[in-house]
């Protein structure tokens, strides 16, 4: 079995994740992501039990809250941590592709 | 230079009861070491101005519960309003929380003094708080070595007697086995006890908040002051108010405990094994009867959490986009570069690792093949600890497989992270309490922990038993101390 993954199957993952990944990244990458699935991979050996599925270790039922305006925070507030304001608004850049 | 800080919480809150101290001489106390300890990074920012004004306020408040005016540390993935909150990592690095997590209004209701927020692993992604984006901090026991992680910083703090009280975070270890590496207790509740509002996500399913503290009985102080049900926290439970140091002291006599074959196998060092097998003789002389037994898939959670960890965290860590707060790729051509760039710039190497194979398993077909069958075994997992429990109080083992280890070891091993909590990551699959005790030193002088385990809810009973073998051995854990054997 080849011991790293195609520079391919590296972009798929980087893409997957919505992160740039530069050439030299790539590199690495091909190496220990492929050493971290293999490790992963193993789980297809284990012999289970039986086939319910321990999503969270929360045994209480979710419930609804009631529906209430609670602990708001201001515009003010929220634009202190913004990267950029534009009056009232958090500016994006445009989101169709050029 | 004055010494409150090593007096215990009982002594000081005595002294600011009958006024022969201050707050304010515990908070300047507190930057007095932590300036002397710079050395060892073990925060990230100080609260200096704001603590001392705290301090100051409450001279004219009664002391009116036993961690009045008491300095905390808090770890830097917990959200402090008006205090910066960076998770360690450059796409925080210049955030302020604009609300306060519940843990912190629990602390600031009970009059604690927040003294700073601690170093960590990026966005606690590590066994060694060196994925830190502002430099690891250093062991105080020997600066060469790993303080662990990833609460790292908040080991650190407290193990050099820099804080009274710490808090931490544990997805897969990362409050017991830093606290294992340093020579401190470090309590890991049962998920559910503490409300994770306003703690920036790892893996929801995994997360816990607890105490990191110089002993057992100011750890079940402060784990007093933190539990309860919260409205803004759904998987945060409703119980019977309940005081944790209610069996400190009380005798072990009949205490039935469980040490899985796994836990003392050969993945652990020998000097490790030996020490725990001391204590474990010490506990069946006070009339603790100790079984050794076989805890079956306790060899699979590492599998276990890397798969669900990592699926998790590529999903909590989605939010980081750049647009509403954080790092920010300046300048860029379109919505998609704006994600892309912030993200291979804000992020460190192994968060970007854990994002990437987390992506990788969640998508399509993998889903089913990897994360399904990982929640399969989890609750396999979690059923075997159920009949563990059936029979027994509590379950005992090392919390480490080695001491702290170099600073330079094993930096390129994307696998060595994982395998330094091989003994702790069980507990979190369970959602089970996990505390780490200090039960001695190795030859070179590094702490050895011993990890309790106990059933859901029954943290109580965990510090019953590790404030015997406190009290038995009666270690110096002092760094600064003699008398390390």
């Amino acid at each position: 079995m080849e011991n790293k993954l195609t520079k391919e199957e590296v972009m798929h993952v980087a893409r997957l994740a919505r992160i740039n990944v530069s050439e030299e990244e790539i590199e690495r990458y091909q190496v220990t992501l492929k050493q971290l699935l293999d490790e992963v991979k193993k789980i297809r050996d284990v012999k289970d039990c039986d086939k319910e599925l321990m999503f969270s270790p929360t045994t209480h039922l979710a419930r609804t809250r009631e529906d209430e305006v609670d602990n708001m925070v201001s515009f003010d507030e929220i634009k202190k941590n913004a990267p950029k304001v534009v009056g009232d608004y958090i500016e994006v850049p445009v989101m169709i592709n050029d | 230079m004055t010494k409150y800080l090593d007096l215990s919480i009982i002594e000081i809150n005595e002294l600011l009861k009958s006024k022969k101290i201050k707050p304010i001489d515990l908070v300047n106390e507190c930057f007095d070491r932590i300036e002397a300890n710079k050395s060892l990074n073990a925060y990230i920012t100080l609260n200096k101005e704001e603590a001392i004004k705290t301090a100051i306020e409450l001279e004219n408040k009664e002391v009116d519960n036993i961690l009045f005016g008491i300095p905390i540390a808090i770890k830097d993935n917990i959200l402090t309003k008006d205090l910066r909150t960076t998770c360690a990592s450059r796409m925080l690095e210049n955030f302020n929380p604009i609300y306060d997590a519940t843990v912190i209004k629990k602390i600031k209701e009970k009059n604690m003094i927040i003294i700073g927020k601690t170093n960590m692993d990026e966005f606690a992604m590590g066994s060694t708080s060196r994925t830190s984006y502002f430099k690891a901090p250093l062991n105080p026991w020997n600066q060469d070595m790993i303080t662990g992680g990833s609460s790292g910083g908040s080991a650190a703090a407290i193990s050099a007697r820099t804080v009274l009280l710490s808090l931490g975070s544990d997805t897969g270890g990362s409050i017991r086995q830093p606290s294992a590496y340093t020579g401190i207790v470090g309590m890991k509740p049962t998920y559910g006890r503490v409300s994770r509002y306003g703690v920036i996500a790892f893996a929801s399913s995994l997360d816990q908040l607890g105490p990191m503290t110089r002993n057992v009985y100011e750890n079940a102080l402060l784990l007093n002051a933190i539990v309860g049900k919260d409205e803004l926290d759904l998987t945060s439970v409703e119980r019977e108010e309940e005081d944790f140091t209610r069996y400190i002291g009380k005798d072990i006599k009949g205490l039935k405990i469980a040490v899985p074959n796994y836990f003392m196998s050969d993945i652990v060092s020998d000097e490790i094994i030996l020490k725990i097998k001391e204590v474990i003789k010490l506990l069946e002389q006070a009339g603790a009867k100790v079984d050794y037994i076989d805890v079956p898939y306790l060899n699979n959670a590492v599998t276990l959490y890397q798969i669900i960890a990592m699926g998790e965290a590529s999903s909590n860590l989605a939010r980081f986009d750049g647009t509403r707060f954080g790092y920010s790729y300046p300048n860029p051509k379109n919505l998609d570069e704006l994600y892309t760039k912030t993200r291979e710039e804000g992020f460190g190497a192994e968060v970007k690792r854990r994002i990437m194979v987390g992506s990788y398993l969640l998508s399509g077909d993998n889903a089913k093949e990897y994360y399904d069958k990982a929640l399969e075994i989890r609750d396999d997992m979690k059923k075997s600890f159920d009949k563990v429990f059936e029979s027994y109080d509590l379950i005992i083992g090392p919390t480490t497989t080695t001491t702290a280890y170099k600073q330079t070891e094993a930096l390129d091993d994307p696998l060595k992270s994982f395998m330094d909590d091989v003994l702790v990551i069980p507990v979190n699959m369970a959602g089970l309490p996990g505390l780490n005790v200090p039960v001695g030193f190795s030859k070179d002088k590094l702490p050895i922990g011993m990890h309790i385990i106990g059933n859901s809810f029954e943290e109580a009973k965990m510090y019953m038993l590790a404030s015997y073998i406190e009290n038995k051995l009666n270690l110096n854990l002092n760094p600064e101390g003699e008398n390390h054997e």
